[in-house]
């Protein structure tokens, strides 16, 4: 007869209700070889309290503590990742159109002086009149032949560099912006588990 | 007297391929950086092509000195300057893109706000920001100053 055994991948992430109690299956996806495994599903892991706020890491090790008591018999593997982070999202944060508003502008004003700052600051201005000079033959002092399709260029490169043409995209590799915030997300989530982790907490003293 | 300018000769070729050797390798490394040739190449799938980009932007580096230096005029049509002006506007756009893009700008504030649904009107914002802030420098701003 082969011993009963189970598998136990982790989740990465779940978000969890106020107050929920986090059984086996809101954390990760089980299988084995044995015909409870509704019932293993159920097993609670965690109690989420006042003191979590809005997250917190539940380690593999701890569900492990758990299980190895409510079933001393039965071998657990553990798959995939050590630690799933728990949001406890406080209620839908609805993101007011006046800030966005305000952000928006604040991003488009500051891009606008940024740019002309730029320009004074490698002397555009003197450049293009000299190009422009070379290329003509004539000495203008607004070379706007050169100046209005380079102020066009400028956001036609922003939205090749991004990838992004409104809606339309050039193709379905992700652009670089999304990979950055991808990373930004799992640098975020990497710092929780380091920091969230009770096990982590108690072998510091 | 001879060997006195032979010197002096010397001393300025010497300084004058230091000083090019050094701004030249920063220039490249600046653009290696930013990673807008790899950006390009992974839009246009043309990996094959890297080492004729690469020609491409030393000899763009030294067509620009020669025009630093040089008197020489020529008569393109009006066209051919406008169009120019766009390459010149789409690189230096990257550029600013790319710029944006090291310093995690995006990323940070999306997340201190969180707003991920809007992150297309930010990009907007910046990019419209920057056409009529060039536009209106070209246009009115270099009257004033």
């Amino acid at each position: 007869m082969s011993e009963d055994k189970v598998y136990i991948r982790l989740k990465k992430k779940i978000t969890a209700k106020q107050n929920q109690y986090i059984t086996l299956k809101d954390i990760a996806f089980i299988t084995g070889n044995i015909e409870y495994l509704d019932e293993l599903g159920a097993v609670p892991i965690y109690q989420i309290t006042e003191a979590d706020k809005n997250i917190s890491v539940i380690d593999g090790f701890q569900l492990l503590e758990v299980m190895v008591q409510a079933y001393p018999l039965l071998s657990i593997e553990l798959l995939g990742t050590n630690q799933v982070i728990v949001e406890i999202p406080k209620q839908a944060k609805k993101v007011s159109v006046p800030i966005i508003f305000l952000i928006w502008l604040l991003m488009c004003v500051g891009s606008a002086m940024a740019i002309m700052n730029f320009h004074y600051d490698v002397s555009m201005q003197e450049v293009q009149q000299g190009i422009y000079y070379l290329l003509t033959g004539e000495r203008v002092n607004k070379p706007l032949w050169l100046q209005i399709p380079y102020s066009i260029g400028l956001g036609l490169g922003m939205i090749l560099f991004f990838n992004h043409l409104f809606k339309k995209r050039f193709n379905e590799e992700p652009s670089p912006l999304e990979i950055e915030v991808f990373n930004y997300q799992q640098d975020l989530d990497q710092y929780v588990i380091q920091h969230e982790n009770a096990l982590n907490k108690h072998d510091d003293s | 007297m001879m060997t006195a300018e032979a010197i002096t000769v010397f001393l300025q070729v010497f300084i004058g391929l230091g000083s090019g050797l050094v701004v030249g390798s920063g220039f490249v490394a600046f653009l290696t950086v930013l990673g807008i040739i790899p950006r390009l190449i992974q839009l246009s799938k043309s990996y094959r092509s890297l080492p004729s980009y690469q020609f491409s932007v030393i000899a763009g580096a030294l067509l620009g000195t020669y025009f630093t230096f040089t008197d020489v005029t020529i008569q393109l049509p009006l066209i051919l300057v406008s169009f120019w002006g766009l390459l010149h506007g789409v690189f230096i756009g990257m550029l600013a893109a790319a710029l944006t893009e090291v310093l995690n700008v995006f990323p940070i504030l999306l997340k201190r706000l969180g707003i991920d649904k809007e992150l297309l009107w930010l990009l907007m914002a910046i990019v419209i920001g920057k056409i009529v802030g060039s536009l209106f420098q070209w246009l009115i701003f270099v009257e004033i100053i």
